[in-house]
């Protein structure tokens, strides 16, 4: 049993080196909305809902299902943070999400709204819209 | 697994294959190095947030818990084990980190926890397994203790209630929305196989004679466990070919093979093959099609006409044997190529003319492990009662075997029905064979009245179990009637 919680000893104090070295976690409030908007484009409604806040988790499946019968894809999605509100992120994107049936594209623009995003155990996490 | 992860297996195997010819040591890390990854890798995606990180994690954290309780305490040291233990520390360890230097998630569906948390769950998984290891020194049943926790956390995962309230209790504790709680949140990659594995081994160790906790002197011979190093027992519960979907081999079969120095000659390579391209063939070309006829809730509902409904009820019979006996073919092929020899799983059930000889040849090494650890020492106990008259041990054996064969599905009615029907089928085909042979010895002596009892015999079992699986595809025991009325035109 002391080998093994040497050998654990180990383990944690050289991968906590290779944390600190490691680059900072890119996970920041825009990689999170970007990250949000490719799970609704896939109609991936675990990846959605662990990329939702608590409050949010509702309205973003409620989203993908009103998305179900169309084929959804992304065109020149970038997103940005644009200030924020207290704890709140605010997140704005660029591009388009199209939405296809029977061959007719209809374009949704990114920027009319801007996404709420809050950070919760570390995690950025899309916690509504403006 | 997906054609993309069974595609990326197949040339993992081909390589560790290639690579570690007559190399031994070197092939056991290989195998236990990418049987680690392949756990997240293939864990499917849970609405939990990091649940795709932690359910695994837990695997491997019963993994080196069970064991510490089966090995020798003088072996703890050795070096091989050693660099086992840290192989699947650090491993995971890289695992929870690639959230620091990925930009997407590539081992697991989302991004890995946070590694402080990773941090304190070695801290608490360390204190665990040493309170659990002190404990099993001054008392054998803590390794019945360990069994029941696997059994309790399969019941859990089982039944549709319990795993509901579980999700509800993870979304609570982790704040998250409690109204999207969903028995389905908790979809832990072969844990029924990896369960049944961890049982296996404990329950022959509680048989080996140092312990002596059950039963007779047949029991522990048969029950001695070689000593296993964690990388051979580790890789052995956690062997990426058989992770998903079995065969459950037994640990001193499969500890066999990794010993054994290997060479694929060209004519085995070849076979090796063609498993693997009928098993690819079976599962993704025949059983995907049959997918889009074969019966489930929605057509169970919406087809009326008698002749529809016989079809998608043969198609799910052929759909789930392929897809089965597919992903059998192609793990017996994948572990082929790096030195491992899988059991078989199938031997063409549905030509069997009877139901006994059916579940001799379905899910072969799942009707052996309960057989080994439930049918023959239950029947024991039973014989044990001498005013128990036979048929009424043949019923219950039977009967009992299959409803756990059935609950281990699911905990669900549909799955108790499922049981009841094959526990009875077996028990009433027992006696009619019995009662046939005693009134007519010499009944299958004519070659042609053989031949028409073969051909009866299947096409009997076959239409059984065939309509065995409406209970086993559908949720609800009312859906399973209407199939039934309408495959009857009632």
């Amino acid at each position: 049993m002391r080998t093994f919680s040497l050998t654990i000893l180990t383990v944690i104090t050289a991968t906590l080196l290779l944390t600190a070295c490691a680059s900072k976690n890119n996970n920041g409030p825009a990689k999170a909305v970007e990250d949000y908007l490719k799970a609704l484009v896939a109609k991936d409604a675990d990846r959605l809902s662990t990329l939702s806040c608590k409050d949010w988790e509702d309205d973003a499946l409620l989203e993908l299902d009103s998305f179900q019968a169309v084929t959804t894809r992304l065109d020149g999605m970038a997103c940005e943070q644009t200030g924020t509100d207290g704890n709140t992120a605010l997140v704005l994107c660029k591009g388009k999400l199209i939405a296809s049936y029977n061959n007719e594209d209809q374009e949704l623009d990114l920027s009319v709204r801007t996404y709420q995003v809050v950070q919760e155990g570390g995690d950025w996490l899309v916690c509504g819209t403006r | 697994m997906g054609l993309i992860q069974t595609g990326a297996s197949i040339l993992t195997s081909l390589l560790i294959g290639a690579l570690t010819r007559f190399a031994q040591t070197t092939r056991v890390y290989l195998l236990l190095a990418f049987s680690i990854f392949a756990i997240y890798w293939f864990q499917p995606a849970v609405p939990l947030r990091s649940f795709d990180f932690w359910l695994p994690s837990i695997t491997l954290a019963l993994v080196v818990l069970t064991w510490f309780i089966i090995s020798g305490r003088d072996t703890w040291h050795s070096s091989q084990n050693l660099i086992a233990l840290i192989m699947i520390i650090g491993l995971t360890a890289i695992i929870d980190l690639s959230r620091y230097f990925l930009p997407e998630p590539f081992f697991t569906t989302a991004a890995p926890p946070r590694f402080i948390l990773y941090f304190f769950f070695i801290i608490i998984l360390t204190i665990f397994i040493s309170l659990i290891n002190w404990l099993f020194r001054h008392f054998f049943w803590i390794l019945s203790a360990v069994i029941t926790l696997l059994i309790l956390i399969l019941i859990i995962l089982k039944t549709p209630a319990l795993s509901l309230q579980t999700s509800i209790f993870i979304r609570t504790l982790t704040n998250r929305s409690v109204e999207n709680a969903s028995f389905t949140d908790l979809r832990w990659l072969g844990f029924s196989y990896i369960a049944f594995r961890l049982i296996h081994v404990l329950r022959d160790k509680s048989r080996s004679p140092q312990f002596a906790l059950y039963g007779s002197e047949r029991d522990k011979q048969a029950g001695r466990l070689p000593e296993l190093a964690l990388s051979e027992f580790a890789t052995y519960v956690v062997f990426f070919p058989s992770l998903a979907a079995g065969p459950i081999d037994r640990a001193e079969r499969f500890a066999q093979d990794l010993r054994k120095d290997f060479f694929l000659t060209q004519d085995e390579t070849l076979l090796v093959g063609q498993r693997l391209a009928i098993g690819l063939f079976k599962k993704f070309v025949i059983a995907d099609t049959l997918a889009s006829i074969a019966l489930n809730n929605l057509l169970a509902t919406q087809v009326r006409a008698t002749g529809w409904m016989w079809i998608i009820v043969y198609a799910y019979a052929f759909q789930i044997y392929f897809d089965f006996s597919g992903y059998t073919d192609i793990a017996i092929g994948m572990a082929h190529l790096v030195g491992i020899k899988l059991p078989e799983n199938f031997a063409a059930p549905y030509l069997k003319p009877n139901l006994t000889q059916f579940w001799n040849s379905w899910h072969m090494t799942l009707t052996q492990w309960f057989r080994s650890y439930f049918f023959n020492p239950f029947n024991r106990w039973m014989r044990g009662f001498k005013n128990i008259p036979l048929w009424t041990m043949i019923f219950v054996g039977q009967v009992s075997t299959m409803l756990l064969i059935g609950l281990w599905h699911g905990i669900t009615l549909n799955f108790v029905v499922w049981g009841l029907w094959h526990g009875l089928g077996l028990f009433i085909q027992n006696r009619w064979s019995d009662f046939i042979r005693a009134r007519y010895p010499n009944l299958g002596q004519n070659t042609r009245v053989h031949s028409a009892l073969q051909i009866g015999g299947i096409l009997l079992t076959f239409h059984f179990v065939a309509l065995g699986w409406v209970f086993f595809a559908l949720s609800e025991p009312s859906l399973s009637w209407q199939v039934f009325r309408k495959l009857f035109g009632m």
